[in-house]
């Protein structure tokens, strides 16, 4: 408690040296505003709480797909058809091997033409397939990681590999996969913020706007950075306690 | 032993010239041929490495046997996937290491099987699972999970959950070798009950006491294939070769 207390003091003095020798006039009071209003005696949500709403709304879309993608791409590298792992080798290498900033851009100027995909459905698509391949390796190690007994029991008792999946394999599975899952899940949060490329308003194009607008550069990428964070550490929290909940006794 | 003369004769499982190499070249099992018949009770013997689990797992498709034939209750196990899961749905096994499904409990692991290849409701799985724990001797700990029982406790929850299945034939892979001592002869009376209550069962053991009391038919193997056989009497009495001679005497 005393060294972060610490830490946060000695960030603090770097920044005050910084800005003061730039001559920054901090205006934080500005910030709320951007936050919540009060429109007509209703409190509404301000410029970047609208980018953060958006951004959950990317992210939720993004994860499900992703889950979905991860899932069904781990189930196929591990099964016997042939281009089954061929392809979803392919789909890996290519994914994993080049930037998210330009398979956001190939998918919106190329590929979500050709689908008809809008700029959302665009920005979904490159988001839920960069994420799931990383998931898909998550669920493949997870699955991999259980002892061969527990399929051979469940085959000797005429489970078949759909039921095995199901009812034995997945649910240990998930559970010891659960924190590497978060943390993807908190990468696909942070990584919706290049979606702004393609002018989607999510929260980081939001701050983008502002702080060109109004010039309060540090106030606004601090504000943003802070409201990342007031979604991502709770994030991790509560997957500790979940994990923790779910923990297998072996 | 009258009633081994009126156990049934008709084959069961037929094993026709089975051999079995792994990747590497390890040949586990050679060019092997039994029948087991109904209601028999068939002890597999060995040293390690002499290829008995090994045909043990062939005969439910755990193992993918190279060549030969195995036809277990007229169905014969091959390519076709059907078959293989029908024959896995009549031959329960055990294994060595329990193979129980630690997020599930007891009752859960007994019920699953019932459930998703019989189609039984939970109702009518529970209560075949209670009569089954109860049959050995674990009805108390049903809500219980397996990482909280003993060794031996795994092991007959594991047998009533293969037993579930209401299969024809039961395998038993070593079921005693992880267990303590003092925990042994538990799970050694639940499968001396079973065998008398006509269960045909193919068991790889060492348990020299279990073979004497209630097996039928006495296999000793070697390096992958038949050294002898018999009943049990006449293999550790008056053994016809020397390797088995030299086993029993090393495990007495």
């Amino acid at each position: 408690m005393i060294q972060f207390a610490l830490l946060v003091a000695v960030i603090g003095w770097l920044v005050s040296l910084s800005t003061s020798t730039l001559g920054y006039n901090w205006q934080w009071y500005r910030i709320p505003r951007y936050l919540f209003r009060v429109q007509g005696g209703r409190l509404v949500a301000g410029k970047l709480i609208e980018g953060l709403l958006f951004t959950f709304r990317i992210a939720g879309v993004s994860l499900l797909l992703a889950l979905s993608i991860g899932l069904g791409t781990a189930l196929l590298r591990l099964s016997d058809s042939f281009m089954g792992r061929l392809l979803t080798r392919l789909y890996l290498e290519v994914i994993r091997n080049t930037p998210l900033v330009v398979q956001i851009y190939l998918i919106y100027f190329v590929i979500g033409p050709i689908l008809g995909l809008g700029r959302f459905g665009s920005a979904v698509m490159a988001l839920s397939l960069f994420e799931g391949s990383y998931m898909s390796e998550i669920f493949r190690a997870g699955i991999v990681s259980l002892h061969r007994g527990q399929w051979e029991a469940a085959h000797s008792l005429g489970l078949s590999t759909v039921d095995t999946y199901r009812d034995v394999i997945l649910p240990q599975a998930i559970r010891r996969i659960l924190p590497p899952l978060t943390g993807e899940l908190i990468s696909l949060i942070k990584n919706t913020s290049l979606v702004s490329l393609v002018s989607l308003n999510d929260l980081a194009l939001q701050a983008r706007v502002i702080a060109a607008d109004t010039f309060m550069t540090f106030e606004v990428w601090f504000a943003t950075a802070l409201i990342y964070l007031a979604i991502t550490a709770p994030l991790s929290v509560a997957v500790y306690a979940l994990e923790k909940r779910l923990r297998v006794l072996t | 032993m009258n009633h081994i003369q009126e156990k049934g004769d008709d084959v069961i499982i037929t094993i026709d010239g089975v051999s079995k190499t792994f990747d590497g070249g390890i040949e586990a099992v050679k060019d092997f041929t039994a029948r087991i018949r109904r209601q028999q009770v068939v002890v597999i013997m060995g040293p390690s490495g002499s290829g008995k689990s090994t045909l043990l797992r062939c005969l439910n498709g755990l193992e993918e046997a190279d060549s030969g034939t195995i036809v277990v209750d007229g169905i014969p196990l091959d390519d076709d996937k059907k078959h293989r899961l029908e024959i896995r749905q009549e031959v329960g096994m055990v294994f060595q290491s329990f193979n129980l499904f630690p997020h599930l409990t007891v009752l859960q692991n007994v019920n699953l099987a019932q459930m998703r290849v019989r189609k039984k409701s939970k109702a009518e799985a529970t209560a075949k699972s209670i009569e089954l724990l109860n049959m050995v001797g674990i009805a108390d700990k049903v809500d219980s999970y397996p990482a909280q029982l003993s060794g031996g406790q795994q092991q007959r929850v594991a047998i009533a959950r293969a037993l579930a299945m209401m299969p024809k034939v039961m395998l038993f892979d070593e079921p005693t070798s992880a267990l303590d001592p003092e925990m042994i002869n538990e799970v050694l009376d639940v499968m001396k009950d079973l065998a008398r209550s006509g269960m045909t069962m193919v068991v790889v053991t060492h348990e020299m006491g279990f073979a004497r009391e209630v097996s039928d038919w006495v296999i000793f193997m070697d390096e992958g294939r038949i050294v002898e056989t018999g009943a049990p009497q006449q293999i550790f009495e008056h053994p016809g070769q020397e390797r088995t001679r030299r086993f029993l005497s090393q495990i007495l």
